[in-house]
């Protein structure tokens, strides 16, 4: 069972590159798990064609913590992949990232990791702004962490703040990075700046994902773009990324850059004047 | 001043950090030992956290309030029954009550935050919690919520639940925001819930004059008794006296006090301040905010106790009341003179380890000299720089003083300077028994009150009880070499 979580800025397209790169991968034959890790609760959207599916956290509110079953928080989407969503509170109360810790552990103690599993995906929110945002990478946990950026500043600027996390973890649980994914904005030399980016912090690209409307019109009819459109050209961009997933053996840790670096990368890609 | 080798203690050399702590008094060049500051890991203290020190010190004693904690419920263990005087107010028995309103100590109410309650915010919890608490006894004078680690990590909004409360019950409701980390033992504790108490209470004496002392019911004698917690009935002895003396006693923060009492802490013309580590904050507050001024006091032993009386009666320039004071020393040491004079002889010359939390080692190390006994060595738990001034000011010069002691150091000490008695609290007092030394308790005492001037006769006779308890001659066989 390989446990890979996906980190990058809010925004950027975690949920849908990862439905994507999920929905992919059981067309190849994989099983898979995905949780959701956001406190909006809407990562595994697509892959339950629109149907919003209670968090485990919400059952927790409900019925407690010692009653929580596994069929009431995992429902079965697109392919065969079993879809869970962490949950959280509202915005401005309590702690999401406890909720992200309570989570996991609840999802262990019931036996939701069963040695079926090809793959375990944790698609995890914006930023790892505390302790419990971190759980995914911690001991035991996902062992290959995937960033996802586009060639602009603060998405860059976010992908290597996450890999300072990395790079601590990496001494204590043994993550790795696997690579970076450009979900891309079609900003001017998005692929080279990408490259370079990804040589600096000590990893590689893994694919380059190009920007099509029509991730946009499956979004509408609440598919992933594998399901809605198999044969699109973009369908192959993600195939093609979950076969780099799966043949990926770049795993390292991560060399993070300091500001002035990262700048200086925008400005030799003529992202920046 | 370097400690001589002979006084660093064994236990000590593996955790060298400890020897900064100690310290030998001296009068004329006083000597501070490090104090207030953080604990090394691996020092066992016998410290408390914040919460301790702002719900079980000072906010505690207030007697007819809901002590609300919001927090897992083992913040909230140990915290009823733990003294023998349990509040005083008894209104239960006044017509129209239908409840006992004293909640002192008698009850301990928590939120029991669970861990969905942190990962969605225990707000709800806590309101549910206070109006319940209220709809059980409608006759408390008030709310005081506490934080604690829990709810302070999670950030819970609890001014806007006392708020919301406030204007369903029509009392206050004050916030006390102490978790155990803000702060490096209890002591850090007194201090927030003096200021934030002060804070709050000034707010609502704005928003609602009516709880003001009115100008018709003052007098020109009003004081208040800051820092005084009704250990075993102290203020049975305290009050008295000084109403003799001719003040009225306004309010005691906190000893059994009434919320309505305590929001009239500064219409009063003196503060009277007893404990001076955990209450010297909101003196200074009143004093800035409210120009009332106050003056330190030490309630124990015939001394210091008749120095408290003078320093008042001379704070109010009243001749009268100065004879008075000096009529009530004479009369009050009078009458203890008797059964003092039998304790003297039983005590004089006995060895007397202090170990208590602070400020009571500088007040007992004069007492212990009246009653002929000798200070071999102080302890304080969470004693500040000032605390330390005092005792080296009182103490014989080469006190050997120990901050923050833990029990091997304790019991290093026992063994060292083998006192015949160890004035310590709960937690210790078992150690030193097993080594054959009796122990007073000295946090919530054993038979008091040990105030005033005949408490000074409590005190001795429990001292005096400890140390001649026939038990302990068991302890003293061929191999007992005291």
């Amino acid at each position: 069972m390989r446990q890979v979580a996906i980190y990058g800025k809010g925004g950027i397209g975690k949920s849908t590159t990862t439905q994507n790169l999920t929905a992919a991968l059981s067309t190849m034959g994989k099983h898979i798990l995905q949780i959701g890790c956001d406190p909006k609760a809407d990562s595994t959207r697509m892959l339950m064609g629109g149907r919003r599916q209670a968090s485990v956290l919400d059952t927790l509110r409900e019925v407690g913590t010692d009653n929580v079953k596994l069929e009431d928080v995992m429902q079965v989407g697109f392919g065969g992949i079993k879809c869970v969503e962490a949950g959280g509170p509202e915005p401005g109360v309590g702690c999401a990232g406890r909720g992200i810790i309570t989570a996991i552990n609840l999802l262990e103690e019931d036996g939701a990791y069963t040695d079926d599993l090809d793959f375990v995906f944790y698609d995890v929110l914006g930023d790892v702004v505390c302790g419990g945002f971190a759980m995914p990478m911690r001991e035991g946990k996902a062992k290959e962490i995937y960033l996802v950026a586009s060639g602009e500043m603060m998405a860059l600027y976010a992908a290597n703040n996450i890999s300072k996390a990395i790079a601590k973890f990496a001494q204590q649980s043994g993550i790795r990075l696997g690579g970076m994914i450009c979900n891309s904005r079609n900003v001017e030399n998005e692929l080279e700046l990408l490259t370079a980016f990804s040589k600096a912090i000590g990893t590689h690209l893994v694919h380059f994902i190009p920007r099509d409307k029509i991730v946009q019109r499956a979004e509408i009819s609440k598919k992933t773009v594998v399901e809605y459109d198999p044969e699109s050209n973009q369908a192959k961009e993600y195939l093609k990324l979950a076969k780099n997933v799966i043949e990926n053996g770049n795993f390292s840790i991560p060399t993070p850059i300091t500001y002035e670096e990262l700048e200086k990368l925008m400005i030799d890609f003529g992202v920046m004047e | 001043m370097p400690i001589p080798e002979t006084y660093e203690l064994e236990c000590d050399r593996c955790i060298p950090e400890r020897y900064k702590h100690m310290a030998l008094s001296n009068r004329e060049q006083p000597v501070i030992p490090a104090c207030n500051i953080k604990t090394v890991p691996g020092d066992m203290t016998e410290r408390g956290c914040a919460f301790a020190g702002a719900r079980g010190v000072v906010g505690g004693p207030i007697g007819d309030c809901i002590q609300m904690i919001h927090s897992p419920s083992g913040c909230a263990w140990y915290q009823w029954g733990t003294r023998r005087n349990l509040s005083t107010i008894y209104n239960w028995s006044g017509p129209g009550k239908l409840c006992n309103d004293s909640h002192n100590r008698r009850r301990a109410i928590t939120t029991d935050l669970k861990e969905e309650d942190v990962v969605f915010g225990g707000v709800k919890k806590l309101k549910n919690a206070c109006l319940e608490t209220w709809r059980l006894t409608p006759g408390a004078g008030g709310i005081l919520i506490y934080t604690t680690c829990t709810s302070g990590l999670i950030g819970d909004d609890c001014h806007a639940v006392a708020r919301e409360v406030e204007k369903e019950i029509g009392k206050p409701v004050f916030v006390i925001e102490a978790p155990g980390f803000c702060g490096v033992s209890q002591s850090k504790g007194h201090h927030e819930f003096n200021v934030q108490f002060y804070k709050q209470m000034t707010e609502y004496r704005e928003a609602h004059p009516e709880v003001c002392l009115k100008e018709e019911d003052k007098t020109p004698y009003d004081i208040n008794i800051i820092g005084e917690f009704n250990m075993d009935w102290d203020l049975a002895l305290i009050k008295p006296l000084f109403e003799k003396l001719g003040c009225r006693i306004v309010t005691v923060f906190t000893g059994g006090e009434r919320m309505d009492n305590l929001l009239k802490m500064p219409d009063a013309k003196l503060n009277v301040l007893h404990c001076q580590r955990s209450c010297t904050y909101i003196s200074n507050l009143i004093q800035q905010g409210y120009e009332v001024p106050y003056v330190r006091a030490s309630f124990f032993g015939i001394e210091q106790t008749a120095r408290a009386l003078r320093d008042v009666a001379k704070f109010f320039k009243s001749e009268e009341m100065i004879d008075k004071a000096e009529q009530i020393i004479d009369k009050e040491t009078k009458a203890i003179t008797p059964a003092l004079n039998f304790y003297r002889e039983k005590l004089a010359g006995k060895k007397v380890g202090l170990y208590v939390g602070g400020p009571r080692v500088w007040h007992w190390t004069k007492v212990m000299k009246e009653l002929g006994m000798e200070v071999v060595f102080g302890m304080c738990t969470f004693a500040h720089e000032d605390d330390y001034e005092k005792i080296n000011a009182r103490a014989e010069d080469g006190l050997f003083l120990v901050d923050a002691p833990n029990e091997f150091e304790i019991e290093e000490c026992l063994e060292r300077f083998k006192p015949d008695l160890f004035l310590t609290g709960l937690k210790e007092k078992y150690l030193a028994r097993k080594f054959g030394v009796p122990t007073v308790n000295s946090h919530s005492y054993e038979k008091g009150p040990y105030a005033m001037f005949r408490g000074l006769i409590n005190f001795a006779r429990d001292i005096y009880q400890g140390i001649y308890a026939p038990v302990w001659k068991f302890t003293r066989d061929e191999d007992f070499t005291r």
